[in-house]
Order: C-alpha cells, then structure tokens, then sequence
C-alpha cells in the first residue's frame, strides 16, 4: 500500500511538474495580434497601407511557424520568446497600417473628390471657349475620351475604390488639362493681334460717326457682323466663316476668312451669285498684298502660292456650322437687310475679335 | 503486489495515452485550405471580399487554436475539427455566393450593353433630326466625335466582358451611359425646343 502511494505521489508529482515548468506559448497576443490584422483588412490596410499591411502579416506569419517550430522541440525546451516579439510586432504593424490607412483614405478621397470637381470645371472651360473653336479632331477626340475617363473616374470613386479613380483621374487630367493647354496656346497666338483689330475697330465705327454712313465690323471670335451707322452700332447678325477661321488668310484656297479694313467692291443681286446675294469685298487690299509677298520672299509661302480672292459677304448661311471658302455667311433675311443698306465703298472690317482674351475667358 | 504493480502501469499508459490522444486534423485543414482556395479561384475576394475576409480569418485563428493545442501537453482537436467543418462549409458558401454575384454583375454589364447599344443607335437617328441653325451644327459635329468616342468605349467594355473581367466592364459601360444619355437628352431637348418654337421669325431683329 505504501509503494503503491508512493508510486502515486510520484507520478502526480511529475505531471504537475511537467504541467508547472511547461513554456507558454503567447496565445493572448497572438488573438491580439490576428485581430488587429482583421480590423486592418476592414480598414481596407491591404490596398492603402500596403507595405505596412504586409510587413504586419508576414511578421505573424512568422510567429505562427516559429511557434509551430517549438511545438516540434521537447517540452522543457521550447522557447516561445521569439513567438511573443513577432506577435507583437504583427500587432504594432497591423495597428499603424490601419491608422495609416484610415489617414491616407481619407485625404486620397479629399483630393480625389478636388480633383474631380476641378476636371468638371476645365470640361465647363472648354465647353465654354472650344465649341465653335476649329479645334483638330486629334484634340477633339482627346476631350471626348478625357470627359469619358473623368465620368469613369467618377462611377470608380462613389464605389469607394480610390486607387483605381485616382488612376482613371490621372489619365483624364493629362487628356483634359494637355488639350486645354494646347488649346489656349493657340488661342492666345491668335489673340496676339488684337490691338491691331481693336485700332480697325475704333477707326472702323469713327469713320462711320463722321461720315455719317453705314460701316460693317464683322468678329469672327463671336460670329457676329455689326452694323453701325453714326458710329452706333444698328444691327447685330450671327454669320457663318471659313471651316480654318482661326488666323489671317494666307493663300488661296486656306479656307480662312481674311481679317484686315476693306471695303465693298462689287454688289452681286440672285441673278449674279449662287448664294442669294452677296457683296464682294476688295481682298487682297495693299497691306495684304504686302504681307504676301514679304512671306514670299522669307520662304515662309512656297513661290507657286497664290493670295486668292473673292471674299465675299453672302446668303445661304443659318447653318450653324463654320462652312464658306473662307466668305461671311448670313442668313438671305438678314442678307436683304445688309444688301439693301450697303453701297460700293462700305467699309468692312474683319477681325479676330472685338473683345479681348482676358473678357472671353472670365466671362 | 502484483496487483499494485499493474496499477502503476495502468497509471503511466493513462497518461501516455492522454498525452497523445489528441491528432492534429491534417485531413480537415487540407479539406479546407482547398475550399478556400476554390473560392479564391472563383473571384470571392472581388465580388464577396467581405465574406471571404471573415472565413480567411477564421482560418487564421483556427490554425492558431491548433498550433495552441499543439502545445499542450493534453491535446484536445475536437473544437477545432468542428471549426475547421464550419468554415469549410462557410467557405463552400462563399464560393458559390461569389459565383451567384458574378452572374449579376455578367448580366448587369449585358443589360447595360444592350441598353447602351440602343441610346447609341438613337442618338444616331436624333443626329438626323436635330435643329442645326445657330451653333446647332458645330454641337452636332462636337457630339459626333463624342459619339465616336462613347462607340469606343462600349468596344473596351466589351472587351472586358469577353475577358470575363465583368467590374471592369461594368464601371466602362457605366460610364459610356452616363455619356450617351446625357448626349440623347441635350439632342431630345433641342429637338422638343424647334418643335415648340415653330418657324423661326422672318426678319431679323433690329438692335
């Protein structure tokens, strides 16, 4: 009976040592720390704190297999202190991905949404100033497909995936913001002539106030012809231009409507034009003669090129579209009335435009 | 004395046996592993990423449990098996919850295709009827390109489809509806415009 206790006492004796002195693995900190990586993958850590997200799972990653490693040693020889600093330092990553995640969500959706509301501004900008504008159909169809893109960035960004709007943006903003520019530029190369228009304006509407006669002042930036009379302005008419309407006609068949002061020098009735009526303006006058041959001569014009003719204020116009040779179209009713008022020898002068940039622009 | 003696060892084999009852459940977490890898396969992450984060991480900690219990001198697996039964099943779920959501998300982008198509084909006949005096024209060339645009969008998010990339073409043909819509409702509205303005005045307006 005694060595039976004493057996007894012994075996208890050993589990309870083997049981007391066993290691224990850091199982709270490993929950800890697999939970703090959930909450970082809830807080989307995966996709917007990538490099901490990743480091935070491979250091857990590593605690599970160092662990599963001691598992293999004998009991009283496992070591689970290197178990216990890798779970930590998952829980710490795991922690500062989420934080840094919320952070970076949260100013990308701000300047996402910036970004997106300025795009929707420039494509308003270039409704506003490009639609009649002979823009080429290369920076046409780089608007279109920016719009596209900026609409798809828009759909991507309210499903709450900012990194893949943030890339749609990127290549809208470069579509829309280079056309803008290239745009503009072209724009602004025009516009460098405008205190040349604004003295034939200004001397355009004196003659007609001292002459006491009509005047007509055709702006191709607005398409608008006005007629003045006293030097006040009478009559105000949309006009139709040459498809490349944009600059100084240079040569024939440039299909650019010339600017400068002329004059009307001949008046064709229905029976003398296909176009209704039209009165014939005297272009080429001697500046424009001039500033051919000086183009000539820079080699800036081939030598064959030839100054062409024959522009014309006409009918036929009220089709909304920039469609002459480089003539004015208007429409026959409000040709009648510019027909029956004018005479040979009524001024016209063309320009760029009456108003200048900086007013297009702002207004 | 003998008797005492086997109750010894009876005692000894209780605790060997104790301490090695427990098997580590290799088969069930095999069987797992590859329902989760079936429902990886089947786009869980892009069309349930919610669902399939929740079994990736009862995963996790079930093979933590395990790796705990390994510890242990006493095994005990019997909790774990049964956690391993449930995410295998929650698993095969998530597979099949991911292939129904793809299905809705294919016939969406179909729908959506179809429906884009037709605004397309509208437009094209709206075109014909729009007013074209004033700026009409100019916009009407201006939508042209758009128009061409829009085409070749809807071509990309078919191409998409083809590939089976279905978010992608869904958020593609979105987008291009947006377009063609917005299009079709500027033409609708310039159209209902002339038609409720009549003929256009005579003379024009003397300023």
């Amino acid at each position: 009976m005694l060595i039976f206790t004493a057996v007894a006492v012994f075996v208890t004796l050993i589990i309870f040592l083997l049981i007391h002195f066993t290691p224990y693995p850091p199982v709270s900190e490993m929950k800890f720390a697999r939970e703090s990586l959930s909450q970082a993958g809830k807080n989307r850590a995966d996709t917007y704190s990538k490099k901490l997200y990743t480091e935070a799972e491979s250091y857990y990653d590593s605690a599970l297999v160092t662990w599963q490693q001691q598992n293999k040693r004998f009991i009283y020889f496992r070591d689970f202190d290197r178990v216990l600093v890798l779970a930590n330092l998952s829980l710490e990553k795991a922690d500062e991905a989420s934080v840094n995640s919320l952070n970076s969500t949260s100013s990308l959706k701000t300047k996402l949404k910036q970004k997106i509301d300025s795009l929707n501004e420039l494509v308003s900008e270039i409704n506003k100033l490009f639609t009649t504008y002979p823009l080429t159909s290369e920076t046409r169809s780089r608007i279109s497909k920016g719009k596209i893109l900026l609409e798809e960035a828009e759909i991507i960004y309210k499903k709450g995936q900012y990194l893949q709007a943030n890339r749609k943006l990127t290549d809208a903003e470069y579509l829309l913001t280079y056309s803008y520019d290239d745009a503009t530029t072209h724009l602004k190369n025009y516009f460098k002539s405008y205190s040349q228009w604004k003295n034939w304006v200004d001397k355009t509407i004196n003659d007609s106030k001292i002459k006491g006669d009509y005047s007509i002042i055709i702006d191709k930036f607005s398409r608008k012809c006005f007629i003045y009379l006293n030097g006040i302005r009478k009559w105000e008419f949309e006009v139709e231009l040459g498809t490349n309407w944009v600059g100084d006609k240079r040569i024939k068949g440039d299909k650019a409507t010339p600017e400068g002061m002329y004059k009307i020098a001949k008046k064709f009735d229905s029976r003398k034009t296909k176009y209704y009526k039209a009165l014939l303006l005297d272009y080429p006058n001697e500046e424009d003669k001039a500033k051919f041959k000086s183009e000539i001569a820079k080699g800036s014009l081939p030598e064959s090129a030839k100054i062409g003719g024959l522009i014309e204020i006409h009918g036929n116009g009220g089709k909304g579209i920039d469609w002459t040779e480089g003539c004015v179209a208007l429409t026959d009713n409000e040709m009648d009335v510019v027909f029956k008022i004018t005479k040979v020898g009524t001024p016209v002068t063309i320009v760029g435009s009456m108003v200048n940039l900086e007013k297009i622009v702002n207004r | 004395m003998k008797n005492k003696v086997l109750m010894g060892l009876a005692a000894i084999a209780m605790v060997a046996v104790l301490s090695s009852c427990g098997k580590k459940p290799q088969v069930e977490i095999d069987a797992t592993n590859a329902a989760i890898t079936a429902a990886q396969t089947a786009e869980a992450a892009v069309y349930v990423p919610a669902e399939f984060a929740a079994v990736q991480d009862s995963m996790k900690a079930i093979m933590a449990d395990i790796t705990a219990q390994e510890s242990k001198l006493f095994k005990k697996f019997g909790p774990a098996k049964a956690k391993l039964a449930t995410t295998l099943t929650l698993a095969n779920k998530v597979a099949a919850d991911a292939a129904v959501k793809k299905e809705e998300v294919k016939k969406e982008v179909e729908t959506s295709l179809t429906a884009v198509k037709a605004v397309i084909e509208e437009n094209k006949t709206l075109m014909a009827k729009a007013p074209k005096g004033k700026e009409g024209a100019a916009v009407l060339e201006q939508m042209k390109t758009e128009m061409t645009t829009i085409e070749a969008s809807v071509a990309e998010a078919q191409g998409a489809f083809d590939k089976g990339t279905y978010m992608d073409a869904l958020n593609k043909v979105k987008a291009a509806n947006e377009r063609a819509t917005g299009i079709n409702t500027e033409l609708k509205d310039a159209i209902a415009k002339v038609k409720g303005k009549g003929k256009p005045a005579a003379a024009p307006a003397k300023k």
